[in-house]
């Protein structure tokens, strides 16, 4: 029985799904009780998570693993549950009637995604990650503004991710095939000895699939930019923060256990991440939203993640856990102003930021750290991020890619600059209401503005414990 | 290397550094609309910085030379990053030419009203980046305080500049960040053949790395830092980029901000790729001799005073340039002491320019003219600052200018004497410049501007003071300088 105590903090998030649905189950629910319950819970979900980071074991017949990867992992995306609940304040932009199924639907997600940090069977990784993926299918058109674009891309993302779970179980039985287990324990074991073989690598690439398209990567990128502009706001941010952490986490571990050294395998992650990088940040210049602007560079982010990933090192794989904190922390400082700024839950135009700094400075100040972290100015964390991702490429002599992706982060920088220039420079054309920023956003930016440059400056022990968790993977 | 004594010492250039990063954060704190006091604010610690750089200026041990006042400790464990100032002849010119620019530009912009608060923070910012390139030991470091003192530029231009300011700044930072993009590649490709243990420099210095390793590094570093030295043909950022600053930001821009360029190819690129420096150095001297010439002849066609002064930089970097390629002890100590004078000598340039175009509200040499009539003192800064650009005797880039010739002509002779001729037609442009602006038939537009009063004056009197200074004693400065060059020549 002591076996339950790896598996608490996903019980933990089951039963806050359980008080939602109760709460959905009343025809009228106050909201300022829901929202206060739904920030309580996300907190203790947070603490509880936090309590159990240590725990390592295997449970359900060594189908689920807790190492120190997959718990830092669940801080992660607890954290980014708890931010997205605390940021929501009144879900402006979410249909009133549906805010108890919200915050039921977020738990539920978060629920998946910690249990696909942990899978270590094939089969559990594909059902954690359809029950993450169900309830994002349902939060995505969950918004109710004027024009009706939700509808739209509710049935996009629901198609493109559909897809993409298809190319994925039908990988998963080409490595099953191959190596005779479900397994990633064993199928680590034997798959070095067969990676050369065409039916071993085509499984891997199409199973990875499944999470490229999770995490935004290009090819798998289409649903991204409709997305985050058809999702509410706080929807978004989710979909941005917590579950580009999972996709990475699983990324990281799948392109881990192929162990041996496949060079095919290695050509096309450096293909997949150039096209990405590229693709992103020059689509992106172009862009007048500003969710859309974010979901093009997380497009192009994901290929700077990539690039630790492809390294195969210990070292590549700390790296790109911490660019995935990095890339965490930014992308809460830059929806945060979003949220608060676009206060009745519309989409926001990069010129409606104009004059930010005078209607809210620190909120323009939270955008301005957040993009110039995103664009990897030091001394943000974005900087540190890249840095160490750059490192570990650089060890392994990919100085080429190292080049390009620099190159990527300066084409960023001018993107970044535009919104920045924005907020700093533009006076606004007609008078925008000024921002109200009560106490709790101000508390937020500080947390985050603190945050950003302190792990930008002090990354020795972040550093030392993301290498501690690559170290922890099988 | 270093004894637990000096360890021990008062970390003071620890100090330097927080006086710009302290002195931020109190600007911000202090409440917008107090300009006054935010103005005070600023420049008490500009002059804390000031005097700190002096006494170090003053302790520092020439006879003993070598690396002193080391602050060293660990940083990050996994990667080997160390928290590792020292100074050196090197870059102690360096630290205390930043003091002295942000002392007397912080004091130029008394006059500041727009969004005053947020101007001198940026500059801190900038300043405190600077301070970090120069006294920094450590490639992480190097690397990081470089971008920080690079995107302040941004909002600094943007939002107090002048003629095409956003144009301007979003090409100059885009262009910086550009060499940014192979500097750090760079590093880390050093770092990663070196074993990924360390980012100290000099033990990444004791590995030696193989030839071509270090060819592909230097190139890599070179043309990185070659953006922000303004190095022909990637200089096109800079006249644009001094043109749209408002003053103290070209004060502090041309003044400082172009030395990291040159301080970067000499500590990172020469220092740890001597043979990637002996295979380039042919290139090298070429692009600085055509910078020389190029941008004295481009200078002679421009009737905007900025751009003037813009150019002219590009003209005097490449002599830097040309210093650093010639591997000689001359030839580099020139190439130091000219980013020295440089330094002081275009921040007297733009404060001069700057006092006129503030109360005429042109900068264009056809508009003013006679202008010695009116306001003679202010025209006096800029004449002077002229003649040190030409290289006069009793200025200090004449020594410097001196010594960078006559190891230029040694080492390439067909180089040196066109670089020479570039300064023959510099001279020529300067002169023009000051003939057709400050001589002449007296302007009656300009009859009501009243002289610079003398608190303005100041600071400006204090770069003059400094030209001239070591212009008569070149002695204190090149001996510390050629401290260190001496035992870095022989190490080649």
């Amino acid at each position: 029985m002591m076996k339950w105590v790896l598996f608490v903090p996903e019980l933990f998030y089951v039963s806050m799904a359980l008080v939602f649905f109760l709460f959905s189950l009343r025809k009228k629910v106050e909201q300022k009780l829901l929202y206060n319950t739904a920030v309580i819970l996300g907190a203790v979900g947070l603490v509880v998570t936090v309590a159990f980071a240590r725990q390592h074991g295997m449970l359900f017949f060594d189908a689920y693993r807790v190492d120190l990867f997959s718990q830092v992992f669940k801080v992660f995306l607890a954290l980014g549950t708890f931010w997205v609940i605390f940021a929501c304040s009144e879900l402006r932009g979410v249909n009133p009637r549906q805010h108890s199924e919200f915050f039921m639907l977020i738990s539920i997600c978060t629920l998946g995604m910690m249990m696909l940090v942990s899978s270590a069977e094939l089969l559990t990784i594909y059902i954690s990650i359809e029950l993450s993926s169900y309830a994002l299918y349902l939060l995505v058109p969950m918004r109710r503004i004027s024009g009706d674009l939700y509808v739209e891309t509710g049935i996009k993302y629901f198609m493109i991710g559909v897809t993409a779970s298809a190319f994925m179980i039908f990988g998963i039985s080409f490595i099953f095939g191959v190596t005779k287990s479900t397994y990633v324990a064993d199928i680590a074991r034997v798959l070095p000895t067969v990676i050369s073989e065409p039916a071993a690598i085509i499984g891997l690439i199409l199973a990875l699939c499944g999470f490229f398209f999770k995490q935004a990567l290009f090819p798998f990128h289409s649903w991204a930019p409709d997305v985050y502009q058809g999702a509410a706001n706080q929807v978004t941010t989710y979909i941005a923060t917590a579950s580009k952490m999972a996709a990475a986490a699983m990324v990281i571990r799948f392109v881990g256990f192929s162990g041996g050294e496949s060079s095919l395998l290695v050509q096309l992650l450096i293909t997949l991440s150039i096209v990405s990088m590229t693709f992103g940040n020059l689509v992106a210049i172009i862009q007048k939203d500003l969710k859309r602007l974010l979901a093009y560079s997380s497009i192009a982010h994901a290929g700077y993640m990539l690039i630790g990933i492809l390294c195969l090192s210990e070292r590549g794989f700390s790296s790109a856990v911490y660019y995935a904190m990095a890339y965490l922390v930014m992308n809460f400082a830059v929806f945060l102003v979003i949220i608060m700024v676009a206060e009745d839950g519309r989409n926001l135009q990069i010129k409606e930021l104009a004059g930010l700094h005078k209607r809210s400075p620190i909120l323009a100040l939270t955008l301005m750290l957040g993009l110039f972290g995103l664009a990897g100015i030091p001394p943000t964390v974005g900087f540190t991020g890249k840095f160490l991702v750059f490192a570990a490429a650089l060890e392994k002599g990919y100085l080429l890619l190292v080049i390009i992706g620099m190159i990527n982060a300066t084409i960023s920088l001018y993107y970044y600059l535009i919104v920045i220039k924005a907020a700093y420079l533009l006076e606004p054309v007609n008078p925008y209401p000024p921002v109200r920023v009560d106490g709790r956003a101000r508390a937020m930016s500080m947390v985050l503005i603190v945050a950003m440059v302190y792990l930008g400056l002090f990354p020795d022990r972040f550093v030392a414990l993301t290498e501690a968790a690559a170290r922890s993977l099988p | 290397m270093m004894t637990s004594m000096e360890m021990a010492q008062f970390p003071i250039l620890t100090a330097i550094l927080m006086s710009t990063i302290v002195g931020m954060l109190v600007i911000l704190f202090i409440p917008g609309d107090r300009t006054k006091l935010i103005k005070q604010v600023s420049l008490s610690f500009a002059g804390l910085g000031l005097i700190l750089c002096l006494w170090l200026y003053y302790a520092y041990d020439v006879q003993k030379g070598g690396l002193q006042f080391v602050e060293r400790y660990l940083w990050v464990e996994s990667l080997g990053i160390y928290y590792f100032n020292a100074v050196d002849g090197i870059n102690l010119p360096m630290l205390l030419l930043t003091s002295i620019v942000l002392f007397t530009g912080v004091w130029t912009m008394w006059d500041l009203e727009l969004r005053v608060k947020e101007f001198f923070a940026l500059t801190y910012l900038l300043v405190a980046g600077v301070y970090g390139v120069f006294m920094s030991m450590d490639l992480f470091w190097i690397f990081v305080w470089y971008d920080v003192s690079l995107f302040p530029m941004y909002p600094l231009i943007a939002i107090w500049g002048g003629t095409r300011k956003e144009y301007g700044a979003m090409k100059l930072t885009l262009y910086l960040l550009a060499g940014s993009a192979l500097i750090l590649p760079g590093i880390l490709y050093l770092w990663a053949q070196g074993g990924g243990q360390t980012f100290d420099l000099f033990e990444l210095q004791a590995m030696g790395f193989s030839p071509l390793v270090q060819k592909v590094a230097f190139i890599m570093l070179y043309l990185g830092f070659g953006i922000l030295a303004a190095a022909w043909p990637f200089h096109t950022w800079s006249p644009v980029g001094h043109v749209a600053a408002p003053t103290a930001v070209s004060m502090i821009h041309a003044g400082v901000l172009m030395k990291l360029g040159a301080y970067g190819i000499l500590r990172l690129g020469m220092t740890l790729c001597p043979e990637g420096l002996a295979y380039w150095a042919d290139l090298m001297a070429l692009l600085a001799t055509i910078g020389i010439v190029y941008g004295a002849f481009v200078g002679l066609a421009q009737t905007d005073l900025k751009y003037v002064i813009g150019y002219s930089s590009v003209s005097h970097m490449g002599m830097v340039g040309l210093g650093l390629s010639t591997m000689t002890v001359n030839g580099i100590n020139g190439a130091v002491f000219q980013m020295f004078a440089h330094g002081v000598m275009t921040a007297l340039f733009f404060s001069a320019v700057g006092y006129i175009y503030d109360r005429t509200h042109t900068k264009m040499i056809p508009d003013l003219g006679g202008l010695s009539k009116t306001m003679p003192v202010a025209s006096s800064f800029f004449i002077v600052a002229a003649f040190a650009g030409i290289g006069v005797p009793c200025m200090a880039s004449f020594w410097a200018e001196l010594l960078v010739f006559i190891s230029a002509v040694k080492t390439y002779p067909v180089r040196g004497i066109f670089a020479l001729l570039g300064l023959v037609v510099s001279a020529l442009f300067m002169l023009r410049v000051v003939q057709k602006t400050f001589y002449g038939e007296k302007n009656e537009r300009w009859a009501h501007i009243p002289d610079v009063p003398l608190f303005l004056a100041t600071p400006r009197i204090i770069l003059v003071g400094v030209i001239i200074f070591f212009g008569l004693f070149p002695k204190l400065m090149l001996d510390v300088i050629q401290s260190a060059v001496v035992p870095f020549v022989s190490s080649l």
